[in-house]
Formats: structure tokens, sequence, C-alpha cells
């Protein structure tokens, strides 16, 4: 849920709450004040009426006010002084409406009488309702005006930290940008803006660093291990050497060997990665790139005994044509290298998908793990464990996606662009 | 043979003008760029190796210029730049061949001794080796005149064991040579073996001496003796 219909969500639950609970203490406060009004005026009627019952013999006609009603009733003992609500049939309006009675008892002459003033509370009512429903309703119109007026100005003023939000969704690290932005009037999103572009800055940097740091390391190695690699070969040369001083040689050799060819897929990463190969401008046909590649191969998948089934129409993804070649090169030889003895490979390659299928051992690890860099399943000496991590960087900066499936005996991974 | 090697790693330089001294080649050294155009310019020679990185100057300008006045001597660059840009543009320059450092010296001999061969434009072309004979244009293999079948691979293999003759190979640059990028691939060198195996069979048959010793450990060595 977005941060403002949260927001919009707990202003309205808190509204109607205090609308509600506001309507009906207002609604008993003014009904308790006009009930206080009414029991005042029928008190004070009583006041009168007695007064006049001890001292003239008959009541004059205006003592109470118009819509009241006294009546005198002669009863043999006098009771308790009671204040009722009831309904009473009013002749005038013919209906039943709501009056308020003061019931007390008063001594004339040796006879009690019972006293009942009657007061008619329908005005009154009335009034109440208008007064409740008037206030609620400029209530409820100034929370309505509140909140609206409160979501657009949030809209409003929220719209820089969107704007960050989705500066920050579409960064790229590898394009080395800082991230930057206009003014802002709230310091807060000023302070949000500031770190952004401090924060892209700072990794632009380091990533500059880095990636410089890479390409030197690799370029100042590939020398010494020139020399160290001629001077093996030079030494091999000298008869006087013993065997057991030949095997250790030997296996120098293959370490530095091994060494050399680690620097050079690492490089060869690296350059990738930032991007130094600029992308193609047309489609590469991968087709005679899989069928030239499946010939240079076709020693080691005999050896193996590998059945290669291929299928490929003319076409292919727009990038480098050196690229094209690193990828296709890495996804067969990968297949080749983890098949196993009379396995299978299968190559498709159709409109916007090449698919390299092959049989080969389960893998008990997450297959798309295999795309991080020296991660083997198994140990596969002679393997760099560089091969899909070189693939997956070059169908990253190429805009295309590289997958990788198990479906029981079959390792699958598909290129889309 | 005449051999000029343009390199500012004294270390490495020492190592190549060894090898080819054993080859009966002359390897002529130049550390650094002036040197190296003094030398262009005074004297003649059959393949010229090119360091791209000299601390003078880049090795593409000496390319140019080997180009300019002298078109027929043999050019191979060997660079630790690998990048592509670098090797299209060598060459386009007019070089023979482009060689990434590090790499094996019988490697950098078997390609001196292509473009020799391919330059040698009066000479004859063809590889001869006690009684094998190739013809490298036909991709042709004579012993003692009857002409034998290879596979690809087993004939580049040849090319590059008679190439690097009377030496101890090892079982790494073989399988660089013949595989190129694609040589991590082997887990064990059992390809080589079956190669070199398929390969011994098929020149003995013919009446061929075996001329392939496999050094324990290391390699194999092609000589006659």
């Amino acid at each position: 849920m977005k941060l403002l219909e949260r927001i919009l969500k707990y202003q309205i639950i808190t509204s109607l709450c205090v609308l509600t609970l506001g309507a009906i203490l207002f609604y008993f406060s003014v009904n308790y004040l006009i009930n206080q009004e009414v029991n005042k005026e029928l008190m004070h009627s009583r006041t009168k009426v007695s007064w006049q019952l001890r001292h003239i013999d008959e009541l004059p006609v205006y003592i109470l006010q118009l819509g009241d009603s006294l009546q005198l009733e002669p009863v043999r003992s006098p009771g308790h002084t009671v204040l009722v609500e009831r309904k009473l049939f009013n002749q005038f309006e013919n209906e039943y409406q709501p009056y308020r009675q003061l019931i007390f008892y008063e001594r004339v002459e040796g006879t009690w009488y019972r006293v009942t003033i009657s007061k008619l509370l329908a005005q009154r009512r009335q009034l109440l309702e208008a007064v409740v429903m008037t206030v609620t309703f400029i209530v409820a119109l100034l929370l309505i005006s509140l909140l609206i007026l409160n979501s657009w100005l949030s809209r409003r003023l929220w719209r820089p930290f969107y704007k960050t939000l989705r500066a920050l969704d579409s960064y790229q690290l590898e394009k080395h940008e800082v991230l930057t932005f206009s003014r802002q009037h709230t310091i807060e999103f000023e302070q949000l803006n500031q770190s952004v572009t401090q924060f892209t800055d700072r990794l632009a940097a380091t990533y500059q660093n880095l990636k410089e740091f890479t390409e030197n390391a690799s370029h100042e190695i590939q020398t010494p291990l020139a020399v160290i690699l001629s001077k093996i070969e030079g030494l091999f040369q000298d008869e006087s050497l013993k065997e057991s001083q030949l095997v250790a040689l030997s296996e120098i050799s293959e370490a530095a060997n091994r060494l050399a060819r680690l620097n050079q897929a690492l490089l060869l990463l690296t350059k990738i990665e930032n991007r130094q190969f600029l992308a193609g401008t047309e489609p590469i046909d991968l087709a005679p790139i899989i069928n030239r590649k499946l010939r240079d191969l076709e020693d080691l998948i005999e050896q193996r005994g590998i059945t290669v089934k291929t299928s490929a129409e003319a076409t292919g993804p727009v990038m480098h044509p050196a690229l094209a070649e690193v990828l296709v090169n890495n996804l067969l030889t990968n297949a080749i290298r983890y098949n196993i003895q009379g396995g299978t490979i299968e190559v498709t390659l159709t409109a916007g998908k090449l698919i390299v299928r092959n049989t080969g051992t389960p893998i008990h690890i997450d297959p798309e793990l295999l795309f991080e860099r020296f991660r083997k399943e198994g140990t596969h000496s002679a393997s760099l464990g560089l091969g899909l991590a070189l693939a997956k960087t070059i169908c990253q900066v190429n805009g295309q996606t590289l997958t990788y499936k198990t479906d029981g005996p079959w390792h699958i991974l598909t290129v889309d662009w | 043979m005449k051999l000029l090697l343009i390199e500012d790693e004294k270390a490495l330089a020492t190592s190549i003008q060894n090898y080819f001294q054993r080859e009966n080649f002359i390897c002529e050294w130049a550390a650094d760029y002036r040197t190296a155009v003094e030398k262009i310019n005074i004297y003649r020679y059959d393949c010229v190796l090119i360091d791209l990185m000299l601390p003078d100057g880049d090795g593409l300008d000496a390319v140019r210029e080997l180009k300019r006045n002298y078109p027929e001597t043999g050019i191979i660059i060997i660079s630790a730049k690998n990048s592509l840009d670098d090797r299209i543009t060598g060459l386009n320059l007019g070089s023979d061949d482009y060689l990434t450092k590090p790499f094996h010296l019988s490697e950098l001999n078997a390609r001196v001794q292509a473009v020799i061969r391919r330059r040698n434009f009066q000479g004859s072309q063809q590889i001869r080796f006690g009684k094998i004979q190739i013809e490298p244009q036909e991709h042709l293999v004579l012993v003692d005149g009857h002409e034998i079948i290879l596979t690809r691979k087993e004939y580049d293999l040849l090319v590059y064991l008679i190439a690097n003759k009377n030496r101890v190979l090892t079982k790494e640059s073989i399988a660089e040579h013949l595989w190129g990028d694609d040589a991590d691939l082997m887990d064990n060198f059992d390809f080589i073996y079956t190669h070199i195996k398929n390969l011994r069979k098929k020149l003995m048959d013919k009446g061929c001496p075996d001329y392939l010793k496999s050094i324990y450990g290391v390699g194999y060595k092609f000589s006659e003796q």
C-alpha cells in the first residue's frame, strides 16, 4: 500500500470516529441542556400555580404559557412530587406528542389536589435535531475538505520523493552515472537527494577505481607470467635435468599456465562488465558460429561419445561479434565439459531464443548459483569456473537473459533476446 | 634466418633469443622504439616480433614503418593487450600474426616458421623432416613419397612437432596449440595422448621410424635420434 494511501486511511478512520463520537456527545449535551431548561420552567410554573392556588380561587388563563396544560384533580391523600415524560394526545395536531409533566400535590382549603403541569416538547425536540444536524453537517464538511486538501497537498509535496525513488529504481552502476536532482524546498527531500547524489558519486568513483585496478593488475600480471613461462620452457630443453626435476618443473608450468588462463578470463570478464565492447549495430547470425564451434570441438565430442543435435535458424541478437563467439563457445564447452559419457547435446536456435540442452549428472544446488564466479559443482580441476559467469555477464550487458534450469538428467541453458 | 625482437622486458627477450638461437636463427633484440626503428632501417630481417607497448613509442608505428618500407618482412605482434580492437588494428596494418602474452615459446616458434614459410614466395614451402615431407598449401603429408591421410588435428600436431623438433614440448603447449582457448576443457591430457598415439601409428605404418619420444611427466619430443 502506498504511503499516501496509508496516511489517508488512518485519517479517514480517525475522522469518522471523532465525527461519530462528537455528534453523539453533542446530541446528549444539547438534550441535557434543553431538559434542564424545561425542568426549570416547570418548577417556575409550579411556584406560580401553588401561590395562585393558595391566594386566589381561580387561576388566571395566562398563568401558564401557551401549549402547556394544567390539570387539577382532588385526591384523598398527597403523593410524591414526580417529573415524568410521556406521550399525550394533542387535539390541535391530532397526534400523540411528547410532553414533560410535573405532578405535585397542593392542599387548598382542606382538600388535597393533584396538580399536573404538562409541557409540550415537540418544538424543542425539532430544535435539538436541527442544531445537532447542522453542526454535524458542518463538521463533516470540514473533515472531508481537510482530507481532500491533505491528500492533494501530500501528492504535490511528495512528488520530489517519487522522482528520487524512480531515479534510484532505474539506477545502473555499470553506467558510472551520478544521480543529480534539482533543488527542493522541503528540507527532508533536499537532504535525501543530497545523500543520494553523494552516495552514487562515491559508488561511481569506487567502481571506477576497482575497474582500473582490476585492469591494471590483470595487465601487469601478463608480462611476468610470460617471463615465467618462457624461462620454464627454456629449462625444459636442458638435458642435464633429472626426471624428478622435470616433473616438478612440469607442475610449475601447469600452475603458471592455469594462472595465465585465469588472468585472461578475468580480464575479459572485467572488460565486458565495464562495457568496453561496444554494442553491435546489427543482429549477429549465431548459426554459423555454432556450426564452426561444434566443428572445432568435434574431437572432444567424439572422445566422449556425445550425440549432438542441432536445429538452427539463421538468426541472432544484436551484439558485438567477439562477444557472440565467446558466448556460444562457453555455452557449448560447458555442455561438453559437464556431459556424461555417451550423452546428448541439443542446440536449438530460433528467433529470440537459443537453447542448449545437455545430459549430465544432477546438481544439488540452485542452478542459478553456477553463474557465480569460481562456483563449480564437483571438482573439475581443469575448469576455471568462469565460463558461465562470462556467459551471464555477456547476456547482461547486451540486455539478454540467460537462465539455467535442470529437468531430470537435462541441464538447460536458455538465452532470450 | 634473421629475426628482430622488439621487446622491453629483458628477461623475456633473453628467453626468446636463446630459444631461436638453438634454432640457428639470428635473433637481434631492440629494447625500445628508437633502437627498433634504427635497426629496421639499417638491416634486413625475415621476421620482426613486435611488442605493442614500448617505453618510448607504440609498436603499431613500427608495424606501419615496416609495411611502408619493407613490405616483404614478416611481422608478428606479441602483446599483453588482448583487446579485440588492438588485434584487428594490428592485423589490418598488415601484421601476419598476433600472439597474446603469455605464450609458449614453442608456439611463437611455430608461428614464426609459418610466417617465414608463407613469406618465402620464391623458395619451396615444403616442410621436410626425416622421411616426412609436408606440402602445407595442399595439406599433404608424404612418408617416403606415399601419402598418408591425417585428420585436421593430427596434421596440425605434426606441423607443430616438426617446427619444434628436438625440443621438449609440454602437454599444455600442445593442447593450447591444438585447441586454443578451449584448451582448458581438457580435464586431463588424454585427448593429446589419443592424437599422439594415432599420429605415431599412421606414421609408423608407412615405415616411418618412431620419431616421437614421450618425456615422463612433461610431454613429448620429436627427434631423429
